[in-house]
């Protein structure tokens, strides 16, 4: 028994050396001086591995002795991720951000200001909207990386057998809707699960409305005003009568409703273009087969024209706390080199550069990401409207919506609780 | 001597006199057909879990449930194992591995000296220690995510096996010390001084006397722990963002994304994988973990 | 001290006619018994204590005070945090969403509990009566569930359950003729938690089970059968003769039960990720998340975990001091 204490301190010291040793091991990795490790996260799989190729081989190419690491995120607790990891001493040297949640960490002092690289980055040729997204009280923080525009894409053969064609405004895109879905009875004539709140903001931004407006150093949420009101009218209606998809559902795997037939028509990002033509043997298979039979055009304005649709996508900045800054510079300008950002384009993601559109090349998607792209708006610009979108408010409301809930009432609620957020 | 005879118990209990069992015979029956429906119910998940994994992801979607997988394929665990575009299998898991393992060791040891103080000793705030114990349990975890990253974080103990250890051994040790010191208190201290008698030191009567019989209860709490963390998410997200340095919970989550698209059939094979090492584990011990369990608790 | 008792199967007859006169397990002697040791207890504790201290104390000062800060994401990135009293705790207090939330958790840990406990008694009971190879087979079911880890077995259940491909909606719609066609079973709150107490029931019944059945089968046989010889109904024999022998279990493992699912996080967490709508089914911990991470407010999550911390004290206030009473402490 009167050992016991001493195998407890021994216990504690063995864990204190631990301690220690590992501490150590942390240190000597960042004194190494020349042969630094410049690590980039990059979220989703969105980035194109010949990008990631490219970016790694002309980093270290450029600054030999240097190597950098692609620690590929998941959107799952990125904003948690980032609010620890870029707080702390092991920080990630660059890293991409939704551009919705690029403000919380603008505004906070995260990432280091590249007001002085914004020329040399590409200047006014960076998409605006993600420019704004990425500035915080005139320091520019925050470099677009890429933006997906949302598309309609809906099944040819279904349109023609009931007499539609592509619709000019979003009141015929309504009706078309309608039209299939009650020409096909238990189908999708507008597949819209729930929960896909992104699709929504079309609808109001249209109608004249708005999310919330600044007003003076407050924000005053817009979602009850008559405008905005006439859009989520709008969203209940299609989503109550044209969409068969869950009330409560997400926005994931659309090619499985399209495939099999039951979704005759969706809007979504770009990308899920390759989601529904995958080879039947893919991981997540498609149905190439149907290649012929997939249509696609910008979602429709009130007015004609491109409505101004969401541009979701990301912003790529440098950790304030980055051990080498200048190596981390010089990966971001790589990142948004002309280069790199074909890659993107070729892939049917709108590059960062208003330039590179043409990227995308000229077929029925490209083109429809252009308009769409060229109209794309983005959701308030307050650093803390990253939180109303963490805190799941939005996504509530709409799957309320798709219940057949009570507009009016439930949008007063919400605007409430925005401003709460915005202003609290 | 005791330890045997006390997984005997149930044993005895079963050779009830026959008397009884005439009369409930019917009785009996119904309570087969009962155990039969029980377990089916206990293992449906775990079956669906594992028949899922085996079929091809575009007929798990399909309008026909395939109850047995037709089409069998082991595509699924290939694509979790060895798709290059993928986070590795096998480094999350010997992380997983090794911070489990360290943790249930660690855990024990220290709970087991912790409890040996509150049982065997008079001291002031002894029972200030065992309320502190039980309070802590109460803390919800979410709420400290921040200030045990800085912690870490002072320490350079971010990205190591060693910090995510020492956070897990926080986590449960409360329940480790104030289960396993209802065990400790239940080997009687007569039983070492007898041993000294018999002329072993005081170290000697309790390894050769009290340690066997604890073995149960340090089996049944090591279980808690292995469960624990083997299965912890959120911390292990934040602390070990390097992807070398993930654990298998969050490896798990890299095949749900946010908008793309989700690959449920890998899921499976995942979760599956995930599973057998603490179903084996489990395995193992089982038969000590029962009675561990219930002679901790009667003095918890 | 139990156990110990039991065990003495060798000499059944003297220890158990002990055991029918005073069916209260006898209390703990042994403290009694203590030394004083000087210094040897405090240096026993020094590993847990300083791990304890360093992981678990230190943060939960930082938090105490974070409670009474304005404290943002901005903070964790090094601004001045400034004091503003108790300004986060009137916060909560006033909001209706928070006694909703705390309402919610504590009617559906009370749920849980309760039928976490009477199945798992039930089967406990039923493992009792089985012949081996039924009790085999029992056992190993309950083992694979509990096995089953939490965050596995919500996504599994959440396929089952799922609105377009769910086994259970293709049953109920096949096999039943029910219109369940596309139904979904997270969008109504209360269903929403019918899917939750399932997963959490099903997953902690196998410890209840267990714990019970140990204890039972330490129960002396004399005592079973002669409940089983008297005319009282079950229920009766159960409570009045084989339930004080498990009073001590029961009290640790429905106090163990209630601090577990009134934190419960990661079942809802990740069911709210399949659907279901968030602000009608948080829970405590899936509220502090969102507070704390998902909307920055750090200083009012400190003051939700406080305030919970509380309440959970108050409720096992009654555990505590009878344990006092019982000297087990």
């Amino acid at each position: 028994m009167k050992k016991l204490p001493l195998v407890a301190l021994g216990a504690v010291a063995v864990l204190a050396l631990a301690g220690c040793a590992a501490g150590t091991n942390a240190a000597s990795g960042e004194d190494a001086g020349d042969g630094a490790e410049i690590r980039v996260w990059l979220v989703g799989t969105d980035t194109p591995d010949a990008a990631r190729e490219y970016l790694k081989t002309t980093f270290e190419e450029g600054n030999p002795g240097s190597t950098l690491t692609i620690e590929e995120q998941s959107w799952t607790g990125l904003v948690d991720k980032l609010t620890t990891n870029l707080s702390g001493s092991d920080s990630p040297d660059v890293v991409e951000v939704g551009n919705t949640q690029a403000s919380a960490f603008t505004s906070a002092g995260a990432f280091l200001d590249l007001t002085d690289k914004y020329e040399a980055l590409g200047g006014d040729d960076l998409l605006p909207g993600f420019v704004e997204a990425g500035t915080y009280d005139d320091k520019f923080y925050a470099a677009p990386l890429y933006s997906g525009a949302r598309l309609v894409f809906y099944n040819k053969e279904a349109a023609t057998a009931a007499g539609l064609g592509v619709p000019a405004t979003l009141d015929e895109y309504i009706a078309g809707g309608e039209a299939l879905a009650a020409a096909n009875p238990g189908k999708s004539g507008i597949w819209w699960p729930g929960q896909d709140w992104y699709n929504a903001l079309p609808y109001i931004w249209e109608n004249g409305g708005e999310i919330a407006v600044p007003d003076g150093e407050e924000w005053d949420a817009q979602l009850s005003s008559a405008e905005s009101m006439a859009g989520l009218e709008q969203v209940q209606q299609v989503m109550t009568t044209a969409s068969a998809a869950p009330k409560d559902g997400q926005e994931t795997n659309p090619q499985v409703g399209f495939c099999d037939g039951t979704t005759l028509q969706l809007s979504a990002p770009s990308w899920v273009k390759w989601s529904i033509l995958a080879p039947a043997d893919a991981e997540t298979p498609g149905c190439p087969e149907q290649e012929a039979n997939l249509g696609v055009y910008a979602l429709p304005g009130i007015d004609g024209g491109a409505a101004q649709v969401f541009a979701g996508g990301s912003n790529v900045a440098v950790s304030a706390k980055s051990a080498h800054p200048e190596l981390a510079t010089k990966a971001l300008e790589i990142i948004l080199s002309d280069e790199f950002q074909t890659i993107y384009g070729e892939n049917g993601l709108v590059p960062a550069k208003l330039s590179l559109a043409s990227t995308l090349g000229t077929d029925e998607v490209a083109l429809a990401t252009t308009e769409a792209a060229g109209n794309a708006k983005l959701t308030p610009a307050s650093p803390k409207w990253a939180d109303v979108e963490a805190s799941g408010l939005l996504t509530d409301l709409f799957v309320k919506i798709a219940q057949g809930g009570d507009v009016e009432q439930l949008a007063t609620e919400a605007d409430e609780k925005i401003e709460s957020i915005l202003n609290g | 001597m005791t330890a045997t005879s006390t997984r005997r118990a149930p044993a005895a209990s079963v050779a009830r006199p026959r008397r009884y069992k005439a009369r409930r015979r019917w009785s009996s029956a119904l309570l087969s057909v009962l155990a039969v429906v029980i377990f089916l119910a206990s293992v449906f998940p775990v079956y669906w879990m594992v028949n899922t994994s085996f079929q091809p992801n575009n007929e798990i979607r399909g309008s026909v449930l395939h109850f047995w997988p037709d089409n069998f394929t082991l595509r699924n665990y290939e694509t979790v194992l060895f798709d290059p575009g993928r986070t590795p299998f096998l480094p999350a898991l010997g992380n997983s591995l090794i911070v489990t393992i360290l943790t249930v060791a660690i855990a024990l040891v220290f709970a087991f000296l912790a409890s040996l103080a509150v049982t065997r000793f008079r001291f002031r705030s002894r029972k200030g220690f065992i309320l502190a114990i039980l309070i802590v349990q109460m803390i919800p975890a979410e709420a400290m995510i921040v200030s045990t990253y800085r912690v870490l974080d002072d320490w350079s103990l971010l990205n190591t096996i060693a910090g995510l250890t020492f956070v897990y051994v926080a986590t449960v040790l409360p329940f480790t010390i104030w289960t396993l010191r209802g065990f400790v208190n239940g080997v009687p201290a007569d039983l070492e001084e007898a041993g000294m008698i018999d002329g072993l030191s005081r170290t000697g009567a309790f390894w050769r006397i009290t340690f066997p019989l604890l073995a149960p209860g340090l089996v049944a709490t090591g279980v808690f722990g292995f469960i624990q963390a083997w299965n912890e998410f959120l911390l292990a997200l934040v602390v070990n963002s390097r992807p070398e340095m993930m654990t298998l919970p969050v490896w798990l989550r890299t095949f749900q994304t946010l908008t793309g698209t989700t690959n449920w059939a890998a899921i499976m094979a995942g979760s599956t994988l995930m599973a057998i090492p603490v179903i084996i584990f489990f395995l193992i011990v089982q038969g000590r973990m029962t009675s561990g369990l219930v002679a901790g608790a009667v003095k918890g | 001290m139990t156990s110990l008792t039991s065990a003495h199967e060798a000499a059944p007859s003297a220890v158990t006619d002990e055991r029918i006169i005073a069916p209260e397990p006898p209390p703990a002697r042994s403290g009694r018994r203590k030394r004083a040791g000087g210094l040897t207890p405090y240096m026993l504790l020094v590993p847990s204590v300083a791990v304890l201290a360093a992981i678990i104390g230190w943060p939960l000062i930082q938090l105490f005070i974070m409670s009474f800060q304005d404290f943002g994401r901005a903070q964790v990135f090094g601004a001045p945090a400034p004091f503003i009293g108790l300004d986060n705790y009137a916060k909560i207090l006033i909001d209706e969403a928070f006694w909703q939330v705390l309402l919610r958790s504590f009617a559906f840990c009370a749920v849980c509990v309760v039928a976490t406990m009477i199945l798992g008694t039930l089967i406990a009971l039923m493992m009792m009566r089985l012949g081996r190879f039924f009790r085999l087979l029992l056992s190993v079911g309950l083992l694979l569930a509990w096995a089953m880890p939490a965050l596995t077995a919500t996504i599994v259940w959440g396929w089952i359950f799922d609105t377009d491909y769910g086994v259970v909606n293709n049953v109920l719609v096949n096999a039943f003729g029910l219109d369940f066609v596309q139904h979904s079973w997270l969008i109504n709150p209360l269903s929403f938690f019918f899917v939750a107490a399932i997963i959490v029931i099903w997953g902690a019944v196998p410890f209840v089970a267990f714990t019970v059945y140990a204890g039972l089968t330490q129960v002396p046989d004399e005592v079973l059968e002669a409940s089983q010889l008297d005319g009282a109904n079950s229920f009766a024999r159960f409570r009045l003769i084989i339930y004080p022998y498990l009073k001590s279990i029961f009290l640790v493992v429905i106090i163990l039960q209630v601090i577990w699912d009134l934190r419960v996080f990661t079942q809802i967490f990740a069911l709210q990720g399949i659907g279901g709508i968030k602000d009608q089914t948080n829970t405590l911990g899936t509220y502090i998340y969102q507070v704390s991470i998902g909307t920055g407010q750090y200083g009012i999550g400190g003051a939700i975990a406080v305030i919970t911390v509380i309440i959970m004290m108050a409720i096992s206030l009654y555990y505590v001091r009878q344990s006092i009473k019982d000297e087990e402490l």
